[in-house]
């Protein structure tokens, strides 16, 4: 698999901080979301009112949480497919399960991601301490997660309180969307965590397990712990997406698998590990959302949306990838 | 690229390393096939009927899809790759199949079905091609080919397959020889195949050392793009045999025919013990792994209890099968009995 | 990988991928925002996924019917494909209230999650017409066969077939979906009242032939003394999985594919133990909500947002007659062999209400030549509600379950 130079640990002072920002992913992959809103606004003049962007951004919250979720375990070098099982998870006891007022829905937050944490425990446990496959581990977490979501609610329905779906989805001063908010939340916390030991740790494993233990990093605790928070933010993710679409489903997690995916590598995260982070997975998720807007501004027609779909999945990583390498080069 | 010649110490550590690596690999290959018949036995409690030679022959019928299409992903996975692309594959071929070649196809017809083949493989290759030179992640490359795909079998049908299943495939998958299911002996052949170019030829030997590290196979002289797009390509072919062993089996084509196959490839892959990174695996334990599989959906599926507590139970059983699979299992188990 | 050679291609790469990347928006623009033509009525089609018979049956017939004219001069019809993700048909309805649409005809993939934009469509007079599934919201048309008792009317006749006996399987859609609750319900709220029917396997089918015909082949295993199979769509699934096993066929009910209907005609497989009836959901049903979609944008009729129930096809084994040209015609109901897949959905044509279809019109979205739009019945049928599918909260009637199609004999 890709055997790059890793990048250096992200604190590590450099002469060519600002080359390497910019060839970092998360700012190529900016860039291809500028250039295509503005192809998007081209197309539909409407694409620039706060209306729109609101819509777009919750819309796309959930993906971008989920995403980023997802980019803690692959840093670690491994796979999370429960992810889709523990948004079907946490919208189906949402759901369920609605307690009014603010009070309510942070309440019904907490208990999102307690329950994401639980299965995040679990998939640790089988990955850092039983040594399992984290894909196959995972699959099988994730199947768990999907039927304990059938036994809650057997099918779509179940109440989801006003405040959660009203604030949630509304603007601030009538431009900024709340999920927009949200994102930026996980956002700071990824800023905070990245700095710590945890931090550091989580990038070392993924560059090189055995020198990571070597060096004295706790492998074991640390691929656990990333299991557990990426655990807790699908949780985020699940309770966005309740607040989106306002009821339970016990499918709901099902098209987040693949997507999650595509949006982390589009950010420039490496899929075997050490390398990106969750900028850069947020705004893959973002373009993701975006492209569905743009083809359909487009007016691509509708059987072939796919193939444009897959081609523009391909040609961004190459864009970004040769990107990188030139400036990488140049630095050179 | 230079040709494959091994450099001689690399051949004579890997012979080494695969003395090793072959003795938990033969177990991992028997518990699974000893967990389903385990299983199969341990069904006449939930059904009389169960537990019988009818259950195992729809446990052939059915999984012998799974296998083939589980050989491709198993070579890739080798190879430290990943297909997402067998769903549109199969469909692609199913599609291909009953359209091109149809009920009423002459000998002029079959000659069709080898051109499906290599349909499938010039795709395949597309996504060998672009994972090894245009370096994108496998994961994203066969996605997109997998979406692409999936649209163009869509276009091309105007989401309406037409036609049904040619003769011969129907033959080969309702047809009996002396009593023996053709199915059978035709996944019987197909394992052995399989199995030998795998584990018995250079081509083979080529996939373990790429995907135990591409960068020393490189050095070491093999060509290791031919390999990986070899790879890519053999994967694409056997999605689209398995395509049309499901044309024959349900007489016709639908855009959905192969959607329920892509998690279970790589499942079957990693319950028959290959690593997910590359580099170690045996077919004959992703047989296993199929088996296994196709045997607890059965088990599963005559359950009286609901569709949530079944799927719990089926991931869980998926968990346990893993965790009993595990060499340390046997490292241990071995050591309860000292010779 | 690929990396173990760091190519000197990099610049190549990028001048390659650059280029590609604007004929790819090239081609986009092309066939994009075309100056609309301003006179015309601006509809969007949204499905949910083109991939089975059904949805592109259903999605031929509202193409055929808007090139039929007088239509073909009235309306511009664009399709959208949008998955079976509720939040890209969410993001699809955006998109489409944001480009001016003044009707939306559509699958609706939830029932509840697309509320919203639904509400924030009628709030700027977009009108929704929603076929086969539903919405809840009550601004939104539904245009369903959903309330009309398909899976009361076919567990009754399934009883009746097995004279109140026997031990039976039950071949349900997606798990988790409430058409399959829906139906499931009304199922068994007949197969309770006979203590003789046992229900000894039920598995999902996700509506599709080939799994239908896997999941039975494991129930058979299990069960291979089954009396009777009550199934969903997908149902020609269920009877080559009774076919592989050997030539005992038993009564099988099901919804309309011109393979189970040439089946329960079949002389032989009569023979053999098969009966049944064929029912359920029709693509027609989308047919008949574009045209009243477009009495209404055309000011023809005036109808309130309400929930329209389309007729339960029903054709009982007898019944079943094949077709000569391209249409229903003489009261025949099925197409030869030859002439479609065996996963064609039958049930595009109605000669009352489309009397405009033809088989071209459901395989390829073409109109009928020299077919004109006829104007539909001023009456139309209310559906009763049905708490989470066509409205919420509301209360579903006594006779929600109320068996219409056939006799209730009394349990022994």
């Amino acid at each position: 698999m890709t055997t790059q130079v890793a990048s250096l640990p992200p604190s590590a002072a450099s002469p060519d901080r600002l080359v390497r920002l910019v060839a970092s992913g998360a700012v190529i992959v900016t860039i291809l979301y500028l250039i295509l809103y503005g192809l998007y606004a081209l197309w539909e003049p409407s694409a620039l009112t706060a209306y729109t962007f609101g819509s777009l951004v919750n819309n796309t919250a959930p993906l971008a949480i989920a995403a980023a979720g997802e980019t803690l375990v692959i840093l670690a070098r491994g796979f999370d497919l429960s992810v889709a099982g523990v948004i079907s998870l946490t919208n189906v006891v949402m759901a369920s399960y609605p307690v009014d007022g603010p009070g309510g829905a942070l309440l019904s937050l907490m208990l999102c991601m307690a329950v994401g944490g639980i299965v995040g425990a679990v998939n640790g446990y089988l990955v850092a301490v039983l040594r399992l496959q984290t894909i196959a581990a995972t699959l099988g977490t994730m199947i768990i997660c999907q039927g304990l979501s059938l036994v809650i609610l057997d099918a779509p329905g179940g109440v989801v309180s006003d405040f959660v779906a009203d604030t949630l989805t509304d603007t601030l001063f009538g431009f900024v969307p709340v999920s927009g908010l949200i994102v930026a939340a996980v956002v700071g916390a990824w800023l905070m965590l990245r700095r710590t030991d945890l931090g550091v740790a989580l990038y070392t494993i993924g560059t090189d397990e055995a020198a990571a233990a070597l060096s004295g990093v706790r492998v074991a605790r640390t691929r656990f712990l990333a299991f557990v928070a990426a655990g807790m933010v699908y949780g985020i993710a699940g309770f966005m997406l309740t607040a989106q679409t306002v009821t339970g489903n016990p499918n709901s997690g099902s098209p987040f698998l693949m997507l999650t995916f595509a949006a982390v590598a589009l950010g420039g995260t490496s899929l075997s590990g050490g390398r990106g982070g969750l900028v850069g997975s947020i705004m893959g998720a973002a373009l993701l959302m975006l492209l569905q807007k743009v083809l359909f501004s487009g007016g691509v027609s509708s059987f072939y949306t796919g193939i444009f779909q897959g081609a523009v999945l391909v040609l961004a990583i190459v864009f970004s990838r040769a990107l990188t390498h030139l400036l990488e080069r140049s630095r050179a | 690229m230079t040709p494959a010649t091994l450099d001689p110490a690399l051949s004579a550590s890997k012979d080494e390393r695969r003395v090793t690596r072959v003795r938990p690999e033969l177990v991992t290959v028997l518990s699974t096939f000893a967990l389903s018949a385990l299983l199969i036995v341990a069904s006449r409690f939930v059904s009389p009927a169960l537990g019988s030679w009818g259950q195992a022959a729809t446990v052939v019928s059915l999984s012998s899809f799974l296998i083939v299409a589980a050989f491709g992903q198993g070579l890739v996975i080798l190879v430290g790759g990943l297909d997402l692309s067998v769903a549109s594959l199969i469909t692609l071929s199913a599609v291909l199949c009953t359209t091109w070649v149809g009920p009423e196809a002459g000998a002029a017809g079959i000659l069709l079905i080898p051109a499906i083949l290599v349909v499938c493989a010039l795709i395949g290759a597309v996504s060998g091609l672009g994972i090894t030179v245009l370096g994108i992640p496998p994961f994203i490359m066969t996605m997109a080919t997998g979406i692409i795909v999936a649209a163009g079998a869509l276009g091309y049908t105007s989401g309406t397959p037409r036609g049904s299943a040619p003769a011969p495939l129907l033959a080969l998958m309702k047809g009996e020889v002396a009593g023996i299911p053709l199915l059978l002996i035709f996944t019987a052949a197909f394992v052995i195949a399989a199995a030998v170019l795998q584990q018995a030829t250079g081509f083979g030997r080529r996939l373990y050392a790429v995907g135990a590290s591409a960068r020393a196979a490189f050095v070491a002289g093999v060509p290791v793009t031919r390999t990986v797009v070899a790879a890519y390509m053999l994967s694409a072919t056997a999605s689209g045999v398995a395509g049309l062993m499901l044309v024959g089996y349900s007489d016709g084509a639908t855009l959905r025919m192969g959607d329920s196959y892509l998690l279970p490839t790589i499942a079957a892959v990693v319950v028959g013990g290959s690593s997910i990174l590359g580099g170690s695996g045996s077919f004959v334990a992703t047989v296993g792994g199929a088996v296994l599989l196709t045997t607890l959906g059965t088990v599963i599926a005559a359950l009286g209890i609901g569709q949530g507590w079944r799927t719990v139970i089926e991931g869980s059983i998926i968990l346990i099968a893993l965790l009993l699979l595990r060499e340390n299992t046997f490292a241990r188990i071995r050591s309860w009995f000292p010779r | 990988m690929g990396t173990w050679k760091t190519g000197r291609a990099g610049a190549l790469t990028t001048t390659l991928t650059t280029a590609l990347m604007a004929a790819l928006v090239g081609t986009a623009a092309l066939g994009g925002p075309a100056a609309a033509d301003e006179k015309k009525i601006k509809v969007y089609l949204s499905l949910s996924y083109s991939g089975n018979a059904w949805q592109s049956e259903a999605a031929n017939v509202v193409k055929a019917l808007a090139a039929t004219p007088p239509y073909d001069k009235l309306v511009e019809l664009k399709e959208v494909i949008s998955g079976t993700d509720p939040q890209a048909q969410i993001s699809a309805y955006e998109s489409m209230i944001d480009a001016g649409a003044q009707g939306i005809i559509s699958f609706p993939v939830s029932a509840t999650a697309l509320n919203r934009v639904v509400k924030r469509g009628c709030s700027k007079g977009v009108k929704f017409f929603m076929y086969d599934a539903t919405v809840t919201e009550p601004c939104a048309y539904n245009v369903s066969y959903v309330t009309a008792g398909f899976g009361e009317n076919s567990a009754q006749a399934l009883v009746n077939a097995l004279g109140g006996k026997g031990k039976i399987f039950l071949s349900r859609g997606v798990p988790g979906n409430s058409v399959d609750k829906r139906h499931t319900d009304g199922a068994m709220s007949v197969f309770k009242k006979y203590p003789g029917i046992q229900v000894v396997s039920e598995y999902y089918s996700f509506w599709d032939d080939r799994t239908t015909q896997q999941e039975t082949g494991k129930a058979l295993a299990a069960h291979p003394d089954v009396d009777g199979i009550w199934a969903q769509a997908g149902e020609y699934g269920a009877i080559q999985a009774l076919k592989d096993k050997g030539s005992k066929l038993v009564p099988v009910t099901g919804e309309n594919s011109n393979g189970f209907r040439l089946a329960l005609m079949d002389p032989a497989a009569k023979q053999a133990g098969l009966t049944g009836v064929s029912a359920g959901s029709p693509p027609a049903t989308a047919g008949y909500a574009f045209k009243l979609m477009m009495e209404v944008l055309t000011a023809k009729r005036k109808l309130e947002p309400q929930n329209i129930e389309y007729p339960l096809p029903w054709v009982p084994a007898d019944q079943v007659k094949v077709c000569k040209g391209q249409k229903f015609e003489d009261g025949c109901n099925a197409f030869p062999p030859n002439v479609v897949p065996n996963s064609f959905v039958t049930e595009v044509f109605n000669p009352e209400l489309l009397p405009e279809l033809s088989l071209q019109s459901a395989l390829e979205g073409k109109p009928t030549p020299g077919a004109t739009i006829q104007p539909l019945p001023a009456e139309v049928k209310r559906a009763p509600d049905s708490p989470g599918i066509n409205c919420q909260p509301c209360k579903a009637p006594a006779d929600e379950y109320k068996v219409t199609k056939v006799e209730v004999k009394p349990a022994r």
